[in-house]
C-alpha cells in the first residue's frame, strides 16, 4: 500500500457529523478503512513442532464497525487479534492502522500508539481484586491519560453510569456479578476513549443473558461512539450483532460475511472496488487469500 | 488512598508476612544495638557519671578501664597550667583481684576518687552518705547487683583485694559491671588496692570554668605534649572507651552479626512476599501493558507497596521494642534505646524493604500482554 490514509470517528447520528479526529487532526469518516492487514503470517515453535498459526491472511476493517473474527479452537483467531492490536509481531506482513504501519514502529512508539488508540477486553475480567470498579477505571485514566485524580473520577463515574453501573463504583470485583465485572472491564478499556477496541471472547465466561448485554453494549459503542470493535469469538450468537464476520480455519481466512441482522441503513458497508459487486446483509461470501500460501 | 495502600490493606493477609519480617528486622536490630550500647555504656560509667570535663592519662589510653600509672605532680602541672582549667584532681582506676570471703577469685574494677562534695571523679550514684563512709581506709562500696558475684551477703561483709582487707560500707544502685564489678573507694584506699606508689595515679581530671573550653584545652595539650600523654574531653573519652570495646571484642561483632542476619531474613521474606504478590497480579498488569500503560507505572506501584510494607513494619516494631527493653530492664539487662540508633536502624530497615521491592520488580519482566490472547 502506498501512502494510506484512514479515518475513524464518532458519528453524531442526528447531524451525521464526525466527532472524533484521527491522528493528524483530520476529521474521521465512518465506514472508511481504519485497519488494513496484508499478508500476515505468524508461526510458533521450531523444527517438527513448528505450527503456522496465521497463514498469509489479509483483511480490512472499516471504522465504526463491529467486526468478529470467528473460528474453531486453534484456528489462529486470537493470534490474529494479537497481531492486529500490536501485541504480537508477525513473521511477515504488515498492519496499517490509522495510517501507521504499526509493525514498523519502535516498541516505544507502538506502546504509545496503543495508549492513544487502543482498548482491550480479554477473556477473563483481569480486574485488580483490591480495587473498586471506579478505581479500575481511574487507574487507566490517571496512568495512561495523565488525568488528575478528580478528572479521572468524574470520567470513571460518568462511564460507569453509562454502562449501567451507577451506584456500584465503590464495589470490588468480588462484590459484582460476572456481567457487571465484564462491564467494568469494558469501562476500563473505554475510559481512554479509544478508536479501536479489541475484545477476546468477551462473553465466554458469561451466561447468555449477561453475554447479550455485553454484545449489545459493544455494538452500541460502534453506533453511538463511532469506535471500531474487533472481537474474537467462537460463539455464533454474536453474529447477528456484527457488521462483518471474518471466518478463520487452520490459520487461513476462509470467508467473510455480514451479520445476519444488520440492516442496510445501519450497516456500514465497505467502499466498493471499481466493478466489485458487494454482497448484501446475511450473504456469505467465500474469501480467497490475496496471496496463496 | 493510593492504589498501593488500598491493595496492601485489602490483601493484608498476603502482605502480613512481609510486614512481620520487616518488623522483626527492626526489632532485632534495635534490640541488638540497644544491648550493645547498653553493654558498652558500662565501660564508660566512670566518665559519664562524673563531673570532669577533661581526662588526662598515660599515653595511648584505649579505654578508661585500661589506664596505666602516671606521675601525679607532672600530670597535674600540665593540666593546671591551662588558664581555662578551674581545678584538677587525681583519680585512680584499675583492675584488681577480689578474693571472695568463701573462697574463689573475681576480677574487679577499683575506682578511687576524692570524697569531698565538689569531687570531680565521684560518680553520681555515690551519695553523700556513702562517700562520708568511704573516708575510713579500707572501706569500699559496691553495687547491689554484684553482691553475689563478689561472694557478699550484706553491708559490713569483708573480703580481700590483693591481700588488703576491705569492708563493704554501702551499696549503690545501677552501677552495672562488665569485665569486673566496680569497687568504689577513696584515693588512699585505691592506691593500696592497686599497689600504686605514692606519686602514682591513673588520671588527672580537670574542670573548666566553661565546659565548652574543654576541646580547646585538649587540643593545646596534645600540641604541647604529643604522644607523652593521652588527653580527652569527657565525651570523646567516653565514646573512645565504648568504641574500643565495641571493636576489640568478639561480643560486639557477634551482636552486630545477629542484627545483620535479622535484616537479611527480613529482606528475603519481604522480597519473596512482594514477588509473589506481584506475580499474582501479572494478568491485570498485562492488561494495562496492552493498553499502553508504561511499565514504570507498575514498577512505581510495587516500589510504593514495598515502602509501605517497610513503614508499617517499622512502626509496628516500636511498641514491641519498647516493651522488650522494659522486660530486659526488669532482668537487669540494659537496652539503651538511643534515638539516633533507633532512627538509623529504622532507616536501614526501610532501605532494606525498598531494596526488596527492587528485587520483586523482576516479576514484572514476565508481564506479557500477548499471553492474554492465547
Amino acid at each position: 500500500m502506498s501512502n494510506p490514509r484512514y479515518f475513524c470517528g464518532s458519528l453524531n447520528q442526528s447531524s451525521g457529523v464526525i466527532e472524533r479526529l484521527c491522528n493528524g487532526g483530520e476529521p474521521l469518516r465512518l465506514g472508511e478503512t481504519i485497519m488494513q492487514a496484508d499478508n500476515l503470517t505468524r508461526g510458533f515453535g521450531t523444527g517438527s513442532q513448528f505450527t503456522l498459526a496465521v497463514d498469509h491472511v489479509s483483511l480490512e476493517v472499516l471504522s465504526g464497525q463491529f467486526v468478529l473474527i470467528m473460528g474453531p479452537s486453534g484456528s489462529g483467531k486470537s493470534t490474529m487479534l494479537a497481531i492486529l492490536s500490536g501485541l504480537l509481531k508477525p513473521d511477515s506482513g504488515s498492519v496499517y492502522c490509522l495510517g501507521e504501519n504499526i509493525w514498523s514502529l519502535t516498541d516505544i512508539e507502538r506502546e504509545q500508539f496503543r495508549l492513544d488508540h487502543c482498548g482491550f477486553i480479554f477473556q477473563g475480567y483481569n480486574l485488580f481484586s483490591a480495587l473498586s470498579a471506579r478505581q479500575q477505571l481511574e487507574m487507566v485514566a490517571t496512568w495512561g491519560n495523565h488525568f488528575s485524580q478528580q478528572e479521572a473520577r468524574l470520567r470513571a463515574d460518568g462511564l460507569l453510569e453509562r454502562l449501567g453501573l451507577g451506584g456500584k463504583g465503590h464495589l470490588r470485583p468480588s462484590e459484582l456479578s460476572g456481567g457487571e465485572k465484564q462491564r467494568v472491564a469494558i469501562g476500563r478499556a473505554l475510559i481512554k476513549n479509544p478508536n479501536l477496541l479489541f475484545a477476546d471472547e468477551p462473553t465466554s465466561a458469561l451466561d447468555w443473558t449477561h453475554g447479550e448485554e455485553v454484545v449489545k453494549l459493544l455494538r452500541h459503542l460502534t453506533r453511538e461512539e463511532g469506535a471500531t470493535v474487533v472481537c474474537v469469538t467462537h460463539d455464533p450468537r454474536l453474529v447477528p450483532f456484527a457488521d462483518r464476520v471474518f471466518h478463520m480455519e487452520d490459520g487461513h481466512l476462509v470467508r467473510q460475511s455480514y451479520g445476519y441482522m444488520s440492516h442496510p441503513e445501519e450497516a456500514v458497508l465497505p467502499l466498493p472496488e471499481p466493478g466489485e459487486i458487494l454482497p448484501g446483509p446475511g450473504d456469505v461470501v467465500t474469501f480467497r487469500p490475496r496471496i496463496a500460501p | 488512598m493510593g492504589y498501593s495502600l488500598t491493595t496492601l490493606w485489602y490483601e493484608r493477609q498476603r502482605y502480613f508476612p512481609a510486614i512481620l519480617a520487616v518488623g522483626f528486622s527492626s526489632l532485632l536490630g534495635c534490640l541488638q544495638f540497644g544491648l550493645l550500647l547498653g553493654l558498652f555504656a558500662i565501660v564508660s560509667i566512670p566518665i559519664d557519671n562524673s563531673r570532669a570535663d577533661i581526662w588526662l592519662g598515660a599515653p595511648q589510653a584505649l579505654s578508661v578501664d585500661l589506664g596505666r600509672p602516671i606521675r601525679e605532680s607532672q600530670a597535674v602541672d600540665r593540666l593546671a597550667s591551662n588558664p581555662e582549667v578551674d581545678r584538677c584532681e587525681t583519680y585512680l582506676q584499675g583492675f584488681a583481684y577480689w578474693a571472695k570471703p568463701n573462697g574463689g577469685m573475681e576480677l574487679c574494677m577499683v575506682m578511687g576518687c576524692r570524697l569531698d562534695d565538689s569531687s570531680l571523679g565521684r560518680i553520681k550514684q555515690l551519695t553523700p552518705e556513702l562517700h562520708h563512709q568511704l573516708t575510713e581506709p579500707g572501706s569500699i562500696v559496691v553495687d547491689e547487683s554484684d553482691l553475689s558475684r563478689l561472694g557478699l551477703k550484706n553491708i559490713g561483709d569483708t573480703a580481700e583485694i590483693v591481700g588488703n582487707r576491705v569492708r563493704v560500707v554501702g551499696l549503690t544502685k545501677g552501677v552495672k559491671s562488665l569485665a569486673g564489678p566496680y569497687v568504689m573507694c577513696s584515693v588512699t584506699t585505691a592506691r593500696s588496692l592497686l599497689r600504686l606508689m605514692p606519686e602514682q595515679i591513673t588520671y588527672v581530671l580537670g574542670k573548666c570554668h566553661d565546659p565548652a573550653d574543654a576541646p580547646k584545652v585538649v587540643a593545646r595539650l596534645r600540641a604541647q605534649h604529643g604522644t607523652d600523654i593521652s588527653v580527652f574531653a569527657a565525651d570523646e573519652f567516653s565514646f573512645r572507651s565504648r568504641w574500643h570495646w565495641l571493636t576489640k571484642t568478639k561480643a560486639g561483632f557477634a551482636l552486630g552479626y545477629a542484627a545483620v542476619l535479622g535484616l537479611l531474613v527480613g529482606a528475603v521474606v519481604t522480597s519473596q512476599t512482594l514477588y509473589a504478590a506481584t506475580a499474582a497480579s501479572l494478568r491485570e498488569f498485562a492488561v494495562l501493558r496492552a493498553m499502553g500503560i508504561p511499565r514504570w507505572r507498575m514498577s512505581v506501584m510495587v516500589m510504593t507497596q514495598a515502602s509501605w510494607v517497610g513503614v508499617v513494619g517499622v512502626l509496628l516494631s516500636f511498641p514491641a521494642i519498647y516493651g522488650l527493653s522494659k522486660v530486659a530492664d526488669i532482668y537487669g539487662v540494659q537496652v539503651l534505646l538511643d534515638w539516633r540508633m533507633v532512627a538509623s536502624v529504622s532507616g536501614i530497615t526501610l532501605v532494606m524493604a525498598v531494596l526488596s521491592g527492587l528485587y520483586a520488580l523482576r516479576s514484572l519482566k514476565y508481564v506479557e500482554p500477548a499471553l492474554l490472547l492465547r
